[in-house]
């Protein structure tokens, strides 16, 4: 017969057990930092915002190229998911990762302030135009995509297409236009860019008149274009591969770059940094070299992403036209990565969100 | 001499039967601690402190100030809450009623049929009827009042579950015996509603917390409410400490309700047995005709229509079966964890339940409130909690494998299934037990012999829930999940972004009909059970 001191114990000792789990061991200590790139594991660990259907094949092929086992965790469309910035915030006192690859500049920046990322200047970074590099080195910019209007081609003739964001203020849009809340993802990106070109008070009161133009605030940037093409709305504001989707599938829609003589087309490059504290660094600098390679800014131009590469050497995708051929809109990242979250409230109680 | 020796050895049974149950109530609640409550402990202590380390109420500021953009969620939270919680259960409890006491053809069908919505996903059921009416009635479709109907249609078989176990629970002697001298409309007021109000107002605050909690519907429906804040505070400010903050007024709003719940309702049981008595002399006429129409119109509302309406979506995929063969290892691997956590979900929680309800009152009233309580944070913040806790030295084979998904359904469906067994044991008269405890049977054998044996469909449905809540489980995986293959929502929300609705809403069909394959099987082909006419 079990006696009540036996039970006892056996009480102490599964509390103190389950205790030690919940409580024992900071964060980081006893693990080796492995930051000395010569050491090779075989094994590396990217976090990619970029969309799984394109940056699968990418890293894929990395794979069978190196013998290195290549482990992904594949973030969501921004507005439907709180996405792997998160994560990597959260496992910052004990990285998984050790390289994130993200398809805007917004989240990119916000870790770089938050001390999640580490510098690496990688060789292949040569030749990427300087403004598309941390002079610091904490991300290197690749492969492009655009912001760009986006009209319904039964309803809207090519000439009558808004060619400025301004034009979206026109009375004779009044309720025709969508675009994705501004606070998430590339569209967070372009409007932060919009304050940092235009100043507060110009970009206050674009947004003042796009409100009064009863403009339609959709949860994503694939939602905007499917409410053009379906005609729900004639224009909208979206990014390039989105249209692309709509064009491969036939649907009735057309982009144009908007402001590509005045302000300039916003231009959002991938962006791919080394993860401080990284576990296995030295195969993620090998990682980062091939993701800055003139082979994946080809591929990433050939696939239905329709990147447009920063190098000039790389041949730019079908039916986009090359980067040297429109004026990119100049922009200080870090600047607009400052303005973040004062832009995201001032939306907030201009558009009502 | 002997009969003081024989009492001795009584006590001392007594004794050791109480420490072994006081040691099996302990596991499961340092389980419940450790999954549930510590992450939500962890993120609500972290939000007090400053970057700089120091004690700070920087987070809470906004919120303090309540002003009028708060105050706005705030009531948007609460009247989604309890229009999503008041329509499922306006539609739910007489459809329970009828499965329960209604004789009628197809009746196992039906029962099926009616509880497809709980395994359609409510961002999916938002995204369909959002092609419903979104183009013809934008007035309706994007409001306060779709997000309701959405939700509440959404729901409604888990108050049509509870509804139906528990009028075939009623002591039907009850019934008869008021129906001698009363109609059977004031029987059914007087003596019948009374008894069922427990189990139907527990469901009630379960709808009311998984509607507050919820966040794909509001967002897409344009509604805001405090879940679209905290996924704010998140997804754009990348600000963790505040976005716990905004998790606490739903929290609160929880609690206002639970304690209202428990101090309008006290404790009270419905003990029966059940009779198998004919069904059919219960209801007929007019009444009956109406339930079914309501069935019907039901079916054709809260089913048919989002099916219909995403598979004419589905019906232009260029490659369906590229869509199904991509995504076997997720659907294979979300199968086994749902599976596996849902049975471990409910190996912690029966005992947690069976304990909660041999509790003295105001202890077990406590636990309820902090089942649904912890139940109501939102699921992000349940997410970077677990992270902040398991991703350390001497857990990284957990915290780096799929099993790191399995302690994310732990942590946030122990409770509510908790909950529900709470109720459920309840049910089950404590003078059974204590007639095998006298008749020298120690507590494990009551336990194995007497108690889970008398709920064995209670655990049954149950584990049904938990693996269908599981299987749809988002918010919690999509952070924690390690590299590699995860589970099919992950996979389908990672691939919606540049994919077109077309295949998006075969996506989600698929999702669809991969839990409800096992569900047929287990509802449909279950052995028919022996009539006592």
């Amino acid at each position: 017969m079990k006696t009540f001191i036996e039970n006892r114990a056996l009480f102490l000792l599964i509390g103190s057990l389950i205790l030690n789990l919940a409580c024992a061991s900071p964060p980081n200590t006893g693990r080796s930092i492995g930051n000395d790139s010569a050491a090779t594991s075989g094994e590396v660990t990217i976090y990619v915002s970029q969309d799984r259907v394109f940056s699968e094949p990418v890293l894929r092929e990395y794979e069978k190229k190196t013998g290195v086992k290549v482990n992904v965790v594949y973030d969501t469309e921004e507005t439907k998911s709180t996405g792997l910035a998160n994560k990597l915030l959260a496992e910052k006192n004990r990285p998984q990762a050790d390289v994130f690859w993200s398809n805007e500049p917004v989240r990119t920046l916000v870790l770089k302030k938050n001390g999640v990322l580490a510098a690496y200047k990688s060789p292949q970074a040569e030749g990427i135009p300087a403004n598309f590099k941390d002079p610091e080195g904490f991300w290197t910019g690749f492969s492009a995509r655009c912001r760009v209007i986006v009209y319904n081609t039964n309803l809207v003739k090519p000439d009558e297409a808004p060619k400025s964001i301004f034009d979206l203020t026109d009375p004779k849009w009044k309720g025709q236009v969508a675009i994705a809340d501004p606070r998430f993802g590339s569209t967070s990106f372009h409007i932060a860019a919009l304050y940092t070109e235009l100043g507060e008070e110009k970009a206050d009161d674009l947004f003042r008149r796009l409100k009064a133009n009863d403009v339609k605030i959709v949860p994503g940037n694939s939602v905007v274009r499917d409410m053009a093409a379906r005609g729900e709305v004639k224009i909208g504001l979206t990014d390039t591969d989105d249209v692309n989707v709509a064009l491969q599938d036939k649907q009735p829609v057309a982009m144009v770059f908007p402001d590509r003589d005045g302000i300039g087309v916003p231009v959002m490059p991938n962006m791919v940094s080394l993860i401080q504290n990284a576990p296995n660094a030295g195969e993620g600098m090998r990682l980062i070299d091939y993701l800055l390679s003139p082979e994946v800014e080809r591929k990433l131009a050939e696939s239905e992403a329709v990147q447009i590469p920063l190098r000039r050497g790389v041949e730019p995708p079908r039916n986009i036209p090359p980067l040297a051929s429109f004026k990119p809109m100049t922009l200080d990242y870090a600047k607009a990565a400052d303005r973040l979250e004062d832009v995201t409230r001032r939306l907030q109680d201009i558009l009502g969100l | 001499m002997e009969t003081n020796q024989k009492q001795r050895s009584y006590f001392a049974k007594v004794y050791s039967r109480f420490s072994l149950r006081g040691l099996i109530f302990f596991v499961a609640a340092a389980a419940f601690f450790c999954f549930s409550v510590l992450p939500v402990v962890y993120m609500a202590a972290s939000s007090f402190v400053s970057e700089q380390g120091a004690f700070s109420l920087e987070n809470y500021k906004e919120l303090l100030s309540f002003d009028e953009r708060r105050r706005a969620l705030l009531l948007n939270s609460t009247a989604l809450g309890f229009g999503a919680a008041c329509l499922s259960t306006l539609i739910g409890v007489p459809l329970g009623f009828l499965l329960a006491r209604v004789e009628f053809t197809f009746k196992k069908l039906w029962r099926f049929v009616l509880l497809v919505p709980l395994v359609i996903p409510p961002y999916i059921f938002a995204l369909a009827w959002v092609l419903m009416l979104g183009r013809l009635e934008p007035e309706i479709a994007y409001s306060l009042i779709g997000a309701i109907i959405v939700l509440g249609l959404c729901f409604y078989p888990l108050p049509m579950l509870a509804a139906e176990a528990a009028f075939r629970q009623v002591d039907r002697r009850m019934e008869e015996a008021a129906l001698l001298a009363a109609s059977p409309f004031r029987a059914f007021w007087q003596i019948t509603m009374p008894l069922i109000a427990p189990v139907v107002s527990a469901v009630f605050l379960i709808v009311f917390v998984l509607s507050v909690a919820e966040f794909g519907v509001p967002g897409l429906l344009r509604v805001r409410v405090f879940t679209t804040e905290v996924f704010t505070a998140f997804a754009a400010l990348y600000d963790i400490g505040a976005a716990t903050a905004l998790a606490v007024p739903a929290s609160f709003v929880t609690l206002l309700a639970a304690i209202f719940a428990a101090k309008l309702l006290g404790e009270k049981t419905l003990i029966g047995r059940r009779q198998n008595l004919a069904a059919a002399n219960s209801t007929r006429g007019v009444f009956r005709l109406a339930l079914l129409a309501g069935a019907y119109i039901v079916l054709v509302a809260a089913v048919l229509l989002p099916i219909l309406t995403l598979s004419s979506e589905a019906f232009a995929v260029r490659s369906l079966s590229k869509v199904v063969l991509d995504s076997a290892a997720a659907i294979a691997n979300s199968l086994l964890l749902s599976a596996i956590g849902a049975g471990l979900v409910v190996v912690i929680s029966v005992v947690l339940g069976y304990a909660r309800s041999r509790a003295k009152t105001n202890r077990g009233w406590f636990a309820d409130v902090v089942f649904l309580v912890i139940f109501a944070v939102p699921s992000t913040v349940v997410g970077v909690g677990i992270i902040a806790l398991w991703n350390r030295g001497g857990l990284e084979t957990i915290y780096t494998s799929q099993a790191i998904i399995v302690v994310g359904y732990l942590a946030r469906f122990t409770p509510v299934a908790a909950l529900i067994f709470g109720g459920i044991v309840r049910q089950i008269p404590h003078s059974i037990e204590e007639a095998a405890a006298i008749s020298g049977a120690n507590w494990l054998r009551v336990f194995g012999r007497i108690v889970l044996p008398n709920m064995k469909n209670g655990i049954a449905g149950v584990w049904l829930i938990t693996f269908i809540f599981t299987f749809g489980e988002l918010g919690t995986t999509l952070l924690v999940a390690p590299p590699g293959e995860t589970t099919l929502p992950v996979r389908i929300y990672t691939l919606i972004a540049n994919t077109p609705p077309s295949e998006v809403a075969a996506l989600a069909l698929l999702q669809i009909a991969v839990i409800l394959l096992p569900l047929a099987f287990l509802i449909l082909w279950r052995k028919p059970k022996k009539r006592t006419a």
